[in-house]
């Protein structure tokens, strides 16, 4: 290998700890760490944390506040997934307690089959249970490593309040909607529809679900619960329809996302 | 990026370069953290909110972008909580590791470069306590000192790249130099960085076990 091939390295890895790089880059980097197995990936990270904190302190203006409200925001996912994590551990440890006594082995797989009916049930309608959201929300963000995430657009006047951004994942066929300054909709007239546009499966735009808003003062998060599997979204729209939604939507777009959508894709 | 967090452990433990300290691992919160204690993770975003935040502000200068940033940074120290060893680095250092390499990753995510926005002083109680735990850092001291020993040419490269998050060709083209000289003066003024703070590491604990 050529001292060149090191420095280019060496290159790759100051990048990598200052800047977003390429896909192509990356490809690159992990190719020439395989050579140099002396470096790693993260090579340049603590140095550059290091003078990040340095020129920080310089920095009389960049003194920020952490908000109260993300504050509160932070300390209650913490507090939801602890519990969830606790609730875990002890069904684990009695679970296991129980099947030391192996009389009541059979007896436990039977209740064991009942007990996971019932949370198939409780799965189905976990999507609805809003309190998780959040949760639900932050989960899917830090866990995913083929998110999409685009703000919201609005393409009518009466929705140029509407202020959000929806995030969606391929692999997990998951993704939430977060939005405020929406109208109110009344849901014996209307429901507000998501479309997911994956022009290399489908020609039409897949069904997202409907949604009620019932506040527009404060973030909505909604689910997007797609009627058929996605293979690879590009796009996502927002209509007003009938209750229930439409299979077909002829109705306006109120919010598109990302905004400059590839125009092949949208043929609602 | 998948392999952040398949290489995390990798990460946290090759990657900190700084020799032997004399801290208690007892005394930091991201050990009562990692031990569950009840309030440390309270702890951790009081101690350490505001510098994360004002890192990712700069980072990524769309407010929501920055929350969902910041919930995930905490997310992301509070499972890496175990791995921290005061012997390879500070607590502040790891918790300001994470962060930044979360946020790249969260820029590289969303394929969107920051535009830095005009910061409002806001310069409170609050903020004061967060100039308060770095002036008490003495590894940043070591670093800040350091980085007044160079050029200014230098200072102001290292300033664009880390602190501002300018890419390299963007600086290039600020700073009217070529993209080459970018990448050398950077490349080598990092790793003369990390030996000074290495060399300063070995002589703190010299003095520290005399």
């Amino acid at each position: 290998m050529r001292s060149s091939d090191k420095e280019l390295l060496l290159d790759l890895l100051v990048m990598q700890s200052t800047q977003a790089i390429s896909d192509e880059e990356n490809k690159e980097l992990q190719k020439l760490i395989k050579v140099y197995p002396e470096y790693n990936n993260y090579e340049f990270d603590e140095i550059t944390s290091l003078a990040h904190m340095s020129y920080h302190l310089d920095d009389n203006r960049s003194h920020e506040v952490l908000p109260s409200e993300l504050k509160s925001k932070i300390l209650n996912s913490h507090k939801q997934i602890d519990s969830l994590s606790l609730y875990k551990i002890k069904i684990n440890e009695f679970v296991r307690s129980l099947f030391d006594q192996p009389t009541y082995a059979w007896a436990i797989t039977v209740l064991l089959a009942i007990g996971i009916s019932f949370s198939m049930i409780e799965f189905k309608n976990y999507d609805s249970n809003f309190r998780y959201l959040p949760l639900e929300r932050v989960l899917l963000q830090s866990t995913s490593n083929d998110l999409v995430k685009y703000p919201w657009y609005s393409k009518q006047s009466d929705f140029a309040m509407a202020k959000g951004d929806i995030i969606w994942s391929n692999k997990s066929q998951k993704g939430f909607i977060k939005i405020s300054g929406m109208p109110v909709n009344d849901p014996s007239k209307n429901q507000y529809q998501i479309w997911i546009i994956d022009p290399l499966k489908y020609k039409q735009p897949v069904d997202g679900g409907v949604f009620n808003i019932n506040a527009t003062d404060q973030d909505i998060i909604i689910p997007i619960n797609p009627k058929l599997p996605v293979l690879n979204a590009k796009a996502f729209a927002i209509t007003l329809e009938q209750p229930g939604g439409v299979v077909v939507s002829s109705q306006e777009l109120i919010l598109t996302a990302p905004e400059l959508r590839p125009s092949s894709t949208f043929t609602l | 990026m998948a392999s952040l967090a398949i290489n995390q452990s990798n990460y946290l433990s090759k990657s900190m370069t700084g020799s032997k300290k004399t801290k208690k691992l007892e005394d930091s919160i991201l050990f009562s953290l990692a031990k569950e204690e009840a309030g440390a993770f309270e702890k951790l975003v009081n101690q350490y909110g505001n510098l994360i935040w004002s890192i990712a502000r700069r980072y990524l200068s769309n407010q929501t972008e920055a929350e969902d940033a910041v919930q995930e940074v905490f997310i992301a120290i509070w499972k890496s909580a175990g791995r921290f060893d005061p012997n390879k680095a500070s607590e502040i250092t790891f918790v300001s590791m994470i962060a930044r390499r979360r946020l790249i990753d969260h820029v590289r995510k969303i394929y969107r470069h920051k535009k830095l926005e005009p910061i409002d002083d806001c310069f409170d109680d609050d903020a004061l306590q967060t100039k308060s735990i770095l002036d008490q850092s003495t590894d940043v001291k070591i670093i800040s000192e350091a980085i007044n020993q160079f050029a200014e040419e230098d200072k102001e490269l290292l300033s664009l790249s880390i602190y501002q998050g300018y890419s390299h060709s963007e600086i290039s083209k600020l700073m009217n130099i070529p993209l080459g000289t970018v990448k050398t003066k950077l490349r080598r003024n990092l790793i003369k960085l990390r030996e000074i703070f290495n060399q300063d590491q070995h002589s703190i604990v010299s003095i520290n076990n005399a």
